[in-house]
Order: structure tokens, then sequence, then C-alpha cells
């Protein structure tokens, strides 16, 4: 497929910040959207790992925005999945009180709200982390090392 | 710890400590938060994304949302969300937005082979018109097509479809929900009369046991899940039960895993029910009172086209199967037939037709299924011993049947996507009403939904090509006549005949007989089964495809057209989840650059059409209705004049902005200080977002479909309200007395619906008494067979196929996809394949592989190392969210023929190191 030259930027021309009508020539579909090409060509993915081998190896992210969950830096292969019966991430994150110290590196400790059952008892903080919340991966995830496929301005 | 939900509140939102409890809009809370946040205005609304509807709080500043919450106060998620669900406010600024129309043109002038071109929104409509009459002359409304959506707003989904049924007289209309739960919608009509779910979310509160058939609900339903987690995690007694096909993360909280070969829980469910009876479990003073048996012909088909025309030659040996197949020895057993018989699928036309048995013609019907038969067939994961796989259907059995458990069935697509969805539906209140656990708090078989409005759009509003609104169809007469009293449309303005559905509508493309068509809020051309047929009809055929969308995706790669649309939080709407919960919300933000709301683009394009065009007498080829010609449509522009109208007033006029709706003004203090681009762009001073929903309204309100004022929604107080809502008061259990106001007084449960409640009776061969028998009041235990996939491995294609979506991203991934967070979670979607199949093609982890199916092949990186999907051999899973990795392209696009839902959870391709 032969992939046009254009002068300005993807990006721009679809923000909005230039219009495409000043384009001298108008913009291939094979040059839109997450892959960059036709919809009849077969692209080759590339593999990806997770970043932080071990825990406390790299850095914490900041949150997207306030009140959102913290991501997680480092790969959780070998602590999934979460069961019933085990829960790994549970033994370094678990409420520091009771686990009496920090475990390896400098977890990132399970706040009182994982402790307090909003639907029956939203004004108690219990002693263990709610049903609700067991999941942890419902809501954190790890992070691979990829580029985002497109600026997001939030 | 002390520390107290007041103390949270007081603390910055920032804070991590306080990261997910949330601001509630309490008085109190709002002041609480007001001191940290006191130039964010936070407002409530309904997450984007699944079906389950979580409440989530929007805060925005200076015209950009700046964070949202999970919404503390809401009974669906008390102030938790999925990982998606955090970034409802992110989805929405991916730099990729579509600011402005994009026109394929060439110097200057339309071009199907032209490149994309910015134009105004007047030169995209003049286009659009254009080729809209060029198509509706030639072929009349059947030559013209809208493809809809499951996360419609409802006011969007209503607008659509009066403009296609009342202006166009098309029944072309169908939404990407057909592929998401149109086997649910065909399951609850035949077996109650009636759509949607009687039970509701609190069911799991109320439960002891909870079967999940084909539901990855840890994945797909977050939230339920965190519910179930809940539930199960804090009482010893609840147990989960996962039936899947492989592995997953609802296996990883369950106390029973039943891994089961693709197809066969329909041989699992009768088993369950040979058993019941056996056992002498049946609940007769349930099912004498509220319950018949009932069957229906086994040679349906395959929802195939009939003919290899447009086949594949590699496609044809599959295709060949919709006319006849070879019934196998499994196939023999389930249906006491003989093995190798050539069975002609003669009821391929008629697959929903069903007449009464009696209890003995059930009982000889599910006497094959016992359980050597039934653990032989089913086992799915060749390294489990078949005694272990029998203790394990023998403890399910004992789940359902122990007396004093309450139980409570999900489902969605493994039952939904299936080639025998409608039945397989069935087979699940089978059970539960044999068991009389049907209707009761935690006792109940609950068909989830998908979408964030598949429910609540797509099923109510009946965006579909044979669907009014409230349950309504367009076959029958009483049904078209009090929705042309509604919409003041003449006598025999609306098309009998059932246009065509979502998979057909791509045929249609294929064979020149749409020649236009409008997808909105969804991408099916990356999102429907053997997607190399359809790519190839876009751009090769002589049509014209608009595609309205907030982001480029592979829809958008092949339109001629391309209209930027608004998302959700830049216009009003509503939602309504699986439990019959309708939520709405304000616009919050405005849409960017020249982006605008699918209402606002409905109701534009209507401005562009007389009455005279499409009034008149119209060709509908095939049509055979005793009100009409044959053939045709009559002109009722007499008619229209003597209501009032004229033969030059616009579609515009007559359906929407009309004396009725204009008296709902904007400005309107429950907007608060909401702005409304719709309106404002309209420029004639009417709510038409109100206006749209109470006019649908009418429809549901004394018919078991009740919704609430408009207003009501929109208090700050409300979360939502689960319909029918009488009296302003929700409804919890359907066809409970307790609980539903249409119950009958004294009947204690009823299953009113009004649908296929008059019946011939018969045996298990046929219809013998042709006099009808009235149910009223009762719900169908249907027998349904056993029937093999229509395609399966072989030594060529050698592993099953099943595809889904994940936890991180939702659907296609075009909006999910543009959050770096989330992209970064789930960046490709990766090929689930067993080690030692992965052995056996010389393929290790993170290797490329080719996957190749009759219809296509892609490459994929493979990943064995099980994580979230665990493969039993001979089976691959490939989550459909990346464009890169054009999972559709190989997946087989055979439908449930009762429902015309494609089965994306089962085709035969082969696996090979690329």
């Amino acid at each position: 497929m032969k992939t046009k030259i254009i002068t300005i930027t993807l990006a721009a021309c679809f923000s909005g910040l230039m219009t495409m009508a000043q384009a001298e020539e108008g913009i291939s579909d094979s040059e839109v959207g997450l892959s960059k090409e036709s919809v009849f060509e077969t692209p080759t993915p590339s593999a990806f790992e997770y970043k932080g081998v071990m825990p406390g190896t790299d850095p914490i992210y900041d949150r997207a925005y306030p009140g959102a969950p913290p991501q997680i830096p480092h790969n959780i292969e070998l602590m999934t999945p979460v069961r019933a019966t085990i829960n790994y991430c549970m033994s370094c994150h678990g409420n520091a009180e009771e686990v009496g110290k920090q475990l390896q590196g400098t977890p990132t400790p399970i706040p009182p709200s994982h402790y307090t059952d909003q639907r029956n008892t939203p004004d108690k903080v219990g002693k263990k982390v709610v049903g609700a919340r067991y999941v942890c991966t419902q809501c954190h995830v790890p992070q691979a090392d990829v580029k985002p496929l497109v600026n997001n301005t939030f | 710890m002390s520390i107290t939900r007041r103390d949270f509140l007081k603390t910055s939102i920032a804070a991590a400590t306080a990261a997910s409890v949330g601001i509630s809009l309490s008085p109190a809370a709002k002041a609480a938060a007001g001191k940290i946040d006191k130039d964010w205005r936070w407002d409530k609304g309904v997450c984007r994304f699944c079906g389950v509807g979580c409440g989530i709080q929007i805060a925005t500043k200076n015209d950009r949302i700046v964070a949202t919450k999970a919404d503390p106060d809401s009974p669906v998620n008390r102030g938790l969300n999925c990982i998606k669900g955090y970034f409802n406010g992110k989805i929405l600024y991916g730099e990729d937005r579509l600011t402005q129309p994009l026109l394929r043109m060439k110097n200057g002038k339309f071009d199907k082979k032209g490149d994309f071109m910015a134009v105004s929104w007047e030169r995209a409509f003049d286009e659009m018109e254009k080729q809209f009459k060029k198509a509706y002359t030639e072929l009349g409304p059947t030559g013209v097509a809208i493809m809809g959506s499951g996360q419609y707003t409802v006011q969007e989904g209503y607008a659509s479809a009066k403009l296609m049924k009342a202006g166009f007289r098309s029944n072309n209309i169908d939404p990407n929900a057909r592929h998401c739960m149109a086997s649910a919608v065909a399951g609850f009509i035949q077996t109650f009369g009636i759509d949607e779910p009687a039970g509701n979310y609190d069911d799991i509160e109320h439960t002891d046991t909870m079967v999940l058939w084909g539901a990855n609900m840890a994945e797909m339903h977050p939230i339920l899940w965190s519910r179930i987690a809940d539930r199960r995690l804090s009482n010893d007694n609840v147990r989960v039960v996962n039936l899947s096909t492989y592995s997953n993360m609802s296996s990883d909280l369950a106390d029973l895993e039943i891994i089961f070969k693709p197809q066969t829980d329909l041989a699992i469910q009768n088993y369950i029910a040979r058993e019941i009876i056996k056992r002498d479990a049946v609940n007769w003073d349930f099912v004498k009172k509220h319950c018949v048996f009932a069957t229906g012909p086994y040679d349906i088909g395959y929802g195939m086209r009939d003919n290899d025309k447009f086949a594949f030659a590699a496609e044809k040996d599959t295709q060949a199967k919709q006319n006849k197949i070879k019934l196998d020895a499994d196939e023999a057993i389930a249906q006491r037939r003989k093995a190798g018989e050539q069975v002609d699928q003669t009821n391929s036309g008629s697959a929903g037709k069903h007449w009464l048995i009696e209890f003995e013609n059930f009982k000889q019907a599910v006497e094959p299924y016992t359980l050597d038969y039934v653990a032989e067939l089913a086992k799915g994961d060749t390294d489990e011993s078949l005694e272990q796989f029998k203790a394990k259907l023998k403890q399910l059995a004992d789940l359902y049947i122990e007396p004093k458990r309450k139980v409570v069935s999900f489902w969605t697509m493994g039952f939904n996507q299936h080639q025998r969805g409608t039945w397989v539906n069935e087979q699940a209140y089978m059970n539960h009403l044999l068991l009389g656990k049907q209707a009761m708090p935690g006792n109940g078989a609950f068909s989830l939904t998908g979408q964030p409005s598949a429910c609540g759009t797509a099923r109510e509003v009946g965006t579909f090509a044979h669907r009014l609104p409230a349950d309504m169809v367009v076959m029958n007469p009483k049904h078209r006549a009090m929705s042309e009293d509604i919409w003041k449309l003449p006598a025999n303005t609306l098309n009998p005949k059932v246009g065509s559905h979502i998979t057909k509508i791509m045929r249609d493309l294929e064979d020149g007989s749409v020649k236009w068509l409008w997808v909105q809020v969804c991408n099916p051309f990356q999102g429907t089964a053997n997607a190399n047929h359809w790519i190839t009809a876009a751009r090769e055929m002589d049509n014209f495809i608009v595609v309205a969308d907030a982001y480029p995706g592979v829809s958008t790669k092949v339109a001629d057209l391309v209209l930027p649309a608004a998302m959700i939080f830049e216009k009003w709407g509503a939602y309504g989840n699986a439990e019959r919960r309708t939520q709405m919300w304000r616009e919050q933000v405005p849409p960017p650059g020249e982006a605008r709301s699918d209402v606002w683009q409905v109701l534009e394009f209507s401005k562009r059409f007389k009455l005279k065009e499409v009034w008149d007498e119209k060709s509908i080829p095939g049509l055979k209705d005793k009100d009409f010609a044959d053939n045709t449509l009559p002109d009722v522009l007499d008619a229209a004049k003597q209501m009032g109208y004229s033969a030059d007033d616009t579609l515009y006029d007559v359906l929407f902005a009309n004396a009725e709706n204009k008296k709902f003004k904007w400005p309107d203090p429950i907007a608060k200080d909401h702005d409304n681009h719709t309106v404002a762009i309209l420029g004639d001073g009417w709510f038409a977002e109100k206006a749209l929903f109470e006019e649908y309204a009418r429809f549901g309100r004394g018919h078991a479909h009740d919704l609430g004022p408009f207003d009501l929604y929109m208090h700050d107080d409300v979360r939502g309200l689960r319909w029918p809502v009488v009296d302003g008061k929700e409804t919890t259990w359907r066809f409970n007395e307790k609980y539903d106001p249409y119950v009958t007084k004294g009947s204690g449960i009823e299953f009113y619906g009004k649908a296929f409640k008059a019946l011939p009776t018969g045996d298990l061969n046929g219809v013998t008494g042709k006099d009808k028998v009235d149910l009223s009041g009762k719900a169908k235990i249907f027998f349904r067979p056993y029937a093999a996939a229509v395609e399966q491995p072989d030594e060529n294609y050698d592993m099953w196929l099943c595809t889904g979506r994940v936890l991180e991203h939702w659907h296609s991934g075009t909006m999910t996809r543009r959050v770096p967070e989330l992209h970064r979670a789930v960046p490709a979607a990766l090929l689930y394949m067993h080690p030692r199949d992965a052995d056996a093609r010389g393929l290790k982890r993170n290797d490329v592989a080719w996957l190749e199916s009759r219809r296509g092949k892609i490459k994929a990186v493979v990943e064995t190392h099980g994580g979230r999907n665990r493969m039993p051999p001979g089976t691959v899973f490939v989550p459909w969210f990346d464009e890169g990795v054009f999972i559709n392209k190989l997946t087989l696009d055979a439908t449930c023929p009762i429902s015309k839902q494609t089965d994306f959870k089962k085709c035969a391709i082969k696996v090979y190191k690329a």
C-alpha cells in the first residue's frame, strides 16, 4: 500500500488545530486510527514486557488524576491470579499494623477505604480488606513498557 | 484504626487514603468537598462502558472534566469503579478526536476512491442527502440502513428509530446489540412473553449460590463481580460455580470450575433437568400453577446465507451446512435419531415456532441426557479425568436442587453468542422454573447484558429491525396502530415487513441490496464476524457509508463520510442497565471543535426530507401482509393532509419539532447551569432530549414498561430507577406480587407477559392439535436438544477459537486504547494458548504466530503462561479490542437462527509460526 507523504501531522489535523481543508491533499484512510495502515493489511504485532521486574525496583507512578487508583509499578505475573485462598498482593500491601512491618521495598499500604464496607457499614473501618475490594487487579494494573498510541490531553 | 467516613470526606480527595471513598453530593458532603475543590463542579453521571451501569460523579472546571469518582450513593457500585470506569473522563481527551466532518474527495468532488478532506457540516449533509436520495429512489426504503448501538443514549436510539421507521418507512435499523443480547431477548419473549430480567443485582446479596454460565464476570462485569466476591468471602455457605470453555479470572474465586467443550452447555442443562425429575425435585406447586411445557423444531440451520454465491472457496463446506447436515453420534442420542442421518434444515425460515407438550413428553426428551452421556460429551479439558468431571456435574446438579439453597444463574456472551443462543437461554429458565426458583429475591435465572444501554435503548426503545418501543413489533397490526397513534402518523405508514438484522445489512452491502448506510455509536466493521467480506463490500461496492464516531477506527477507515460525534458527557442522555435501571445525566462539557451529538445529527438530517418524498407509495420487495397490497407501502399523503400535514412539511417538523414536543422549552430549570449544545445549535428553543424521552415513555406507561417523568431521574437524590416505575416507585422483582404492582392480587407469582401466549398443542415431533391454548400468566418450560457446532476443529483447521473482551478495554478499544494507563495495562491482543499446543507448533511465549480460518488470516503474539486465561489443549482465546489483531477477519458469521445473534465463541482455526 502506498503511503502518501503529507506535510502536516495527523494529530494537528484531527485535533482541529489546523483544518484539513488547508492541506493540499486529503488524508488517506491508512493514516488514521490506531493502526497506521489499511484495514486490508496484516500488521505484525510486537511482544511487550511489564515494567518493574521486582517490586520496589521501579518508581511509583503519578495517579492519573486526584482520586484515581494508582497503577502497579512492578510485574505481577508471579503474584497473580488473586485467589480466594491466597492473595499475594496483601502480603506486602496489607494493613501495616497487622503485618507489623513493611516488607521488601516500600510497598504502598492499602488505604482505610479498602477496609470499609460501603454497602453495609459505610461509617466503619474494619480489620479486613472488604470482599468488594479483594480482587486488586480490578482497579490496579501493571504498566507495560510501551509508548501511548496517541497523546491524551486530559 | 479509627478513621471514619466523615474523616475521609474532610480529607482532600487527592490524599491517598481517601482515594476510592468518593465524594457524595449530599449537602454535608458538598460542604466538606467545597473547602478543598471549591472551583470544581460535581454532578452525577453513569459509566460509559459495560452493562452494569455504575454510578459516577463527574468534576468539571473551565469546560473540562478534571476528575471522576465512583458514586458512593449508587446502589449499583457503592463507591467503587473498575479500572475502565475510573477513566470515564480521560476517554474524551485523546488527541486524535474527530472534530470536523471528513468526506472522501478528488478534485473538489465526492469520490469513493478519494482521500478524506475536511468539509463543513452543510457540505457533509448535502452529500449525505444526495447519496441517500439516490439509493432511496433506486431501491426504496430497503436500500438504506442504519447500524445503531447498545451504547446509544435512549434519546439517540429513539430519534434514529423514529426517523427510519416513521419517516423513511424502513425497518433496516439494527444495533450492534444484536451481537450482544438478541438471544437473551428471544429467550425472554418465548419463555415469559416480555423482555428483560425478573430480578435485579440485589439478588447477589440475597442468594447462596451463584452459577456463571459463559460469563467471565470478573473481567466483563467487574463491579458485579466485586459484589459476588464480597458475598462469597463474607459467607462460608455461599458457593460460586464457573462454567466456561477455558479457565479464567472468574474461576479464581469460584468453588467449582467446570470446563466444558463448546456448545455442550445445551447438554449439561438437560442433564440438570433430568436430575431434577429423577430425584423427584420438581416443584409441582409452582410448575402446575405458573408453567407449561413447550418445544420447537430442531432443524433450524445456522443463520448463514442459504447459497454460496459470495462465499470464499474455503468457506463453502461450512456454508453448505446451512441447508443440510449429517448428524453425529452425540446429536443422534440428544435428538433421539440415527447417527449419520442426513438432515435437511427445513425449519431455517421458521426457527422460532413452538408448541405445547405434556410433561411426559418433556421427561422422555431429557431422558437420554444421563451423567455418562453428558460427561463424555461435555468434558472440555483433556487433562481432566472423566470421573472428576462427572463428580463436578453431579455437584452442580446438587447445588441447583438442594431445597434450602437459593440459586442465581448468570450468563452473558457464552449463552447469547451461540448458534443455539435462544435455546440455551431458555434452558436456564427451564431449570429455575422446574425448581420454582425464579422471580424471588436470591432466586432466578439472570441474563446480564454487555453494553451500557443494550437494555435501556436497544431493547426498550426497540432499535431493531423487527421492534417498536416497549416490546412491540412491526409485524403486529395492533402494535403498528398504537405506534402510529402516538407518533401521529396516517394508518399504514409503518412498514410491516421485518428489516435486515445487522449481519444481514453487511450481507446486503455485499450483494448490493443496501447502498446507503449510517453507522452510529458503534464500530461494526471491526465488530462483525467474517469481516473480510464486509470491509471489501464497503470499499469496492457502489454504496455510501456514513460513520459518526468520536475517534477514527476501522469503520471510519472504510467510510465515505465521517461525522464527528460528541461523547457521553458532551451531551444530555439516559442509559438503562441490566437490572432495568434507567439513569440520566446532564451535558457536562462542550464537544470539541465541530463534533456534535447524534441527536442533533439525526434531527438536522431530518430537515432535508419532505413528506412527499417519503410518504408516497413505496416498493418493498417481498412484503406480504393482509393489510397491504403485495410488495407495496401505500401513499399516505392524502391521509396526512387530513391530519393537518402538508406534503411540503419536513420530517423535522412532523416527527421531532412538532407542537407537542415544542411544549418542552429550553432553558429548563432542571438543567441548573448546564448547557445543551444540541438545543443551542438547533436554535428553536425546545428541549429535544426531554421531549423525546417523554414522548417515548408514553409507549410503555400502563403496559408494564413504565418509566418515570424525566425530571424525576434528574433529581439529586435519585440514582436511577428500575422499571416499571409506577406512582414514582421502582419495581425490584418482577412477576412477584410482593414487589410488582402489575401482578394480579392474590396470584403470588404471575408471568404476565403477553407475547406468544396462545399456542397449539403437540408432541416432541410436532403440532398435533391446531386449536390454540391460552397460557395467560404462565411461563414456558422448553425442551431444547443438544446440537453440535456447525464448524468444528478438523485435520486442517484444528483448534477452537473463542473471542471476547478484556477487563481493561472497552469493545473495539477506540476509547480505552487512547488512555495511556489502559493501553499500557494491555497494549495488544494476545493469542492465549496451552503450552503443549504452542510446543507442537514450534511456538513459544512472545513469538508471533499466524492464525488462519477459512475466512482470513492475521498475526498475534503468543501467550502460553496463562495469566488471566488458562486454555485447555485445543482451544485458543483472542480478544477483539485490538484493530491491529483483527480477529473478526477469522470468526464465522453463523447466528442463532431464532435471534440472529452471531456466535463469536466458536469456530475452527489453525495456528502456525509466522
